[in-house]
C-alpha cells in the first residue's frame, strides 16, 4: 500500500507539470484551431531562463524562496512576450492562410527555437544550484520532497489563478467570446488580434512555470528538454477534450499518473505504450476527450 | 507603435542566435582538401550531444598534434559527423564520410550506431577506431579495420561483478538499463555474472532512454533493498537526474555505476548525490608525460569527458601509422597500425588482432567532487 501512495505522490507531481504545458496547447487551440508546436520550446526556454536567473541571484546570496520567486516571475514574463513575438511574426501575417501552412509555420518556429537554444546555450546539460530545495520528509515510508510539495503547490496557484482569469474577468469572457466566434466578438468590439495574443502569452508564462520546476526537481535543463514533455502535454490536452481548459489539467494528472503507474505495476518499458493505450481508447469512445462535449461556455 | 512592437517581436526571437553567432566555429575553413581526411562520427546533436563533442574535440586536439610531424603527407584535415546516435544517421553520415574520401573515421560514441556504421565504412577499406564503443560485438565480427581503443564491456562486467563480491562483500544486486546496445548488453552481462558468482539479482528493470523521471523504478529499488544498485544508463545526462532522485528516495543502496557515466559534467549536475558513487573505468594514470601533452592540447575545449582522450589517442594512432607507412594505403597502414606500440594519454596503446587494445578496467569512486581510482581488481587492492 505504502507503494501505492509513493507512485500516487510522483504522480500527482507528474501530472501537475503536464498539466501546466497542456494548457498553453488547448487554450491556443480552442482560440485559432493551432496546434502550436513550438509550445515545448517556450517551456524549455523557461527552463533555460530559471537556470540563468536563479544561478544568478542564488550566487548573489539572496535566499532561495526569493530567488526562486523572482526567476519565476520574470522567466514568465519573458516567455510570455517571447510567445507574443511568435505569434506576431509567425502565425499571424498567415492567418488568412490555410491551416496547414500556419501548422508547418509552427513546425518550424519549435526547429528554430530548439536549434537557437541549442547554440546560444551549448550542447551540455546546464545545472541548477543543487542546495536550493532540500530533503523532505516521511509519512509512514512514504517519501515526499518539499520540491514535490513546491511543484504542487505552485500548480495548484497558477491553476487557480487560471481559472480566475479565465471565468471571472473581462478579458477571460473576451477569451471566451473570441473563442466562440472571432467575427461576431469582433462586431461587438472585442480586439480579436489582442485577445489571441494575450492567450499566447498566458499559456506561454504557465509553460514557462513549468520549465522551471522540472529544471529544479531534475536538476538540470537541456535545449532539447521540450521535446518530449510537449508531446506528452499535447496528448494531455487531446485526452481532456481539446480546446478544454479542465480538460487539460484533468488530461495532465491522467497522463502522469498512468506514467507512474504503468512504471510501478507493469515496467518502465511500457510506461509510454500504456499512456498512449489509454489516449488511444479514451478517443476511441469519446472522440473529443473526456470533456470535450460542453465546448459552450467552458472553452476558451 | 506597431513598428515598435514588430522590432521588440524581432529583438526577442533574435536572442536566440545572437549568441550563436558571436561564437566561432571551430571547423577548419576547407581550404585545401589536400592531405589526409579524418572523419570523426559522433552525437553532435540530441541527448548524446556532450559526448560526441568530446570525441570531436579529441579527434582535434590530437589533429593539432600530429599536424607538424606529417610533413608532406599532410595537412591532415577533419571531417566532423553528426550521427545523433541514432542507427540509421550514423550510416548515411559513414556514406557521407567514403564520400569526402576520409581514411579514417574515429567513431561513433553508442554501438548502436558503430555497428551499423561500420559495415558500409569497412567496406569501402576505411579504418574504424571507436573510442568509446564498449560492446564486445564491435570487434568480434571478423572485420579488417576495425579498431577499439576503450575496453570491452565482457572485461567490464567482470571488474564490476568481482569488485561487488570481494570488496564490497554483497549478497543481492538490483540492476536497471536504458535499452541501448551497450546499456542492456553491460547489464545482461552482469546479471549472468552476478548468478553465477552468488550474488542474488533481486531484479532488473528497463528505462526508457532519455528519461528523466525514475520515481517509478526508484520507489520499487527502495523497496528490494539492495546491497548494490548496478545502474548502467547510457551517459552522465540521464545518470545526474537518477543521482538525483536516489538522493531524494534516500534510498541507502550503494550505487556502482558503468564507464558512460563517468563524465565531469556528472558531478556537476548531480553535485552531493553523486558522492559515493562507485563506477567502472578503464584505468588512466594522469601523471603521465603523455597524458599532460592531450591535456595541454585539448585546455582550450574545456574539460576532457570521458571519451576525449580515447578519442585522442586513436587519432594519434591513425596517423602514427600513417606516417610509418608513408602512405594512406590501407593494407599498408594496417601493418603499420599492428605495430604501434607506444604510451597514450588514457593507456598503453597496442592493438591486437580482432582490433582491441585491451580492457584496464578499475574502479573509481566519486570522493570530494572528482572521480578517484578506488580498487584495482587485477590484485584486489585499493588504490593508495
Amino acid at each position: 500500500m505504502d507503494f501505492f501512495f509513493q507512485q500516487l505522490v510522483n504522480g500527482i507531481t507528474l501530472g501537475g507539470v503536464y498539466a501546466l504545458v497542456a494548457l498553453g496547447y488547448t487554450m491556443v487551440y480552442g482560440i485559432i484551431q493551432l496546434i502550436n508546436f513550438a509550445h515545448g520550446e517556450i517551456f524549455a526556454a523557461g527552463g533555460y531562463m530559471g537556470v540563468i536567473l536563479i544561478s544568478w541571484l542564488f550566487a548573489q546570496g539572496y535566499p532561495p524562496f526569493l530567488c526562486l520567486g523572482v526567476a519565476l516571475l520574470l522567466a514568465m514574463g519573458y516567455c510570455a512576450l517571447l510567445a507574443m513575438a511568435l505569434e506576431k511574426l509567425a502565425y499571424k501575417p498567415l492567418r488568412q492562410s490555410s491551416r496547414l501552412s500556419v501548422l508547418l509555420s509552427a513546425l518550424g518556429m519549435s526547429i528554430f527555437l530548439q536549434n537557437g537554444l541549442m547554440l546560444t546555450q551549448g550542447v551540455y546539460d546546464r545545472a541548477y544550484p543543487g542546495e536550493m530545495v532540500q530533503g523532505g520528509f516521511e509519512v509512514g515510508t512514504v517519501m515526499i520532497s518539499y520540491m514535490q510539495i513546491i511543484i504542487v503547490a505552485v500548480t495548484v496557484l497558477l491553476l487557480v489563478a487560471l481559472n480566475l482569469l479565465v471565468f471571472k474577468t473581462r478579458i477571460g469572457k473576451a477569451m471566451r467570446a473570441t473563442a466562440q466566434d472571432k467575427t461576431m466578438s469582433g462586431l461587438v468590439g472585442i480586439n480579436s488580434g489582442r485577445i489571441i495574443s494575450i492567450t499566447f502569452a498566458i499559456g506561454a508564462a504557465l509553460a514557462a512555470a513549468a520549465g522551471i520546476m522540472v529544471g529544479l526537481y531534475y536538476g538540470s535543463v537541456r535545449y532539447d528538454m521540450g521535446f518530449v514533455p510537449g508531446i506528452k502535454a499535447f496528448s494531455a490536452a487531446v485526452l481532456g477534450g481539446i480546446g478544454n481548459i479542465t480538460g487539460a489539467m484533468l488530461g495532465g494528472l491522467i497522463i502522469g499518473m498512468i506514467e507512474v503507474f504503468a512504471a510501478g505495476y507493469i515496467s518502465s518499458e511500457y510506461k509510454d505504450v500504456f499512456a498512449f493505450i489509454i489516449l488511444i481508447a479514451v478517443l476511441y469512445f469519446m472522440p473529443t476527450g473526456i470533456m470535450g462535449e460542453n465546448v459552450d461556455d467552458t472553452r476558451v | 507603435m506597431k513598428r515598435a512592437l514588430y522590432l521588440l517581436s524581432v529583438l526577442l526571437l533574435a536572442s536566440f542566435v545572437v549568441a550563436g553567432c558571436g561564437k566561432k566555429d571551430e571547423k577548419k575553413a576547407e581550404a585545401s582538401k589536400a592531405g589526409i581526411t579524418i572523419g570523426s562520427l559522433g552525437p553532435l546533436t540530441g541527448q548524446y550531444a556532450a559526448d560526441g563533442n568530446d570525441i570531436k574535440n579529441g579527434v582535434l586536439a590530437a589533429i593539432e598534434v600530429m599536424n607538424p610531424e606529417m610533413g608532406a603527407q599532410g595537412p591532415v584535415n577533419l571531417q566532423a559527423e553528426d550521427d545523433a546516435c541514432d542507427p540509421r544517421q550514423a550510416v548515411a553520415a559513414a556514406n557521407k564520410l567514403i564520400n569526402e574520401k576520409a581514411t579514417a573515421v574515429i567513431g561513433a560514441y553508442c554501438s548502436s550506431a558503430t555497428i551499423p556504421a561500420s559495415e558500409p565504412l569497412i567496406a569501402a577499406k576505411i579504418f574504424m577506431i571507436t573510442p568509446a564503443s564498449t560492446n564486445e560485438k564491435v570487434t568480434e565480427r571478423g572485420m579488417p579495420y576495425m579498431f577499439r581503443t576503450c575496453g570491452r564491456d565482457d572485461d567490464q562486467s567482470k571488474a564490476a561483478v568481482k569488485f561487488m563480491t570481494d570488496q564490497l562483500k554483497s549478497k543481492t544486486i538490483y540492476i536497471v538499463d536504458d535499452k541501448t546496445t551497450y546499456s542492456q548488453g553491460l547489464a545482461d552481462n552482469i546479471e549472468k555474472l552476478a548468478a553465477s558468482s552468488g550474488l542474488k539479482v533481486l531484479g532488473h528493470e528497463h528505462v526508457n532512454q532519455g528519461d528523466k523521471d525514475y520515481s517509478a523504478v526508484l520507489t520499487k529499488v527502495k523497496a528490494a533493498k539492495p546491497d548494490v544498485f548496478y545502474v548502467s544508463l547510457q551517459n552522465s545526462a540521464s545518470a545526474a537526474p537518477m543521482l538525483i532522485q536516489i538522493g531524494r528516495m534516500g534510498i541507502k543502496s550503494k550505487i556502482l555505476a558503468q564507464d558512460a557515466v563517468y563524465h565531469p559534467q556528472l558531478i556537476e549536475l548531480a553535485k552531493k548525490d553523486a558522492e559515493g558513487v562507485f563506477l567502472t573505468f578503464g584505468y588512466t594514470d594522469k601523471t603521465t608525460p603523455a597524458y599532460q601533452k592531450f591535456a595541454d592540447a585539448y585546455k582550450k575545449y574545456g574539460e576532457p569527458g570521458a571519451y576525449s582522450a580515447y578519442a585522442y589517442d586513436s587519432t594519434i594512432a591513425y596517423l602514427k601509422a600513417v606516417k610509418a607507412a608513408g602512405s594512406t594505403d590501407p593494407e599498408k597502414v594496417k601493418a603499420e597500425m599492428m605495430k604501434l606500440d607506444f604510451d597514450g594519454a588514457s593507456k598503453h596503446m597496442k592493438y591486437r588482432e580482432n582490433g582491441d587494445s585491451g580492457s584496464n578496467y578499475v574502479i573509481q569512486v566519486i570522493k570530494d567532487g572528482k572521480f578517484t581510482n578506488y580498487w584495482n581488481p587485477e590484485n584486489g587492492e585499493l588504490f593508495k
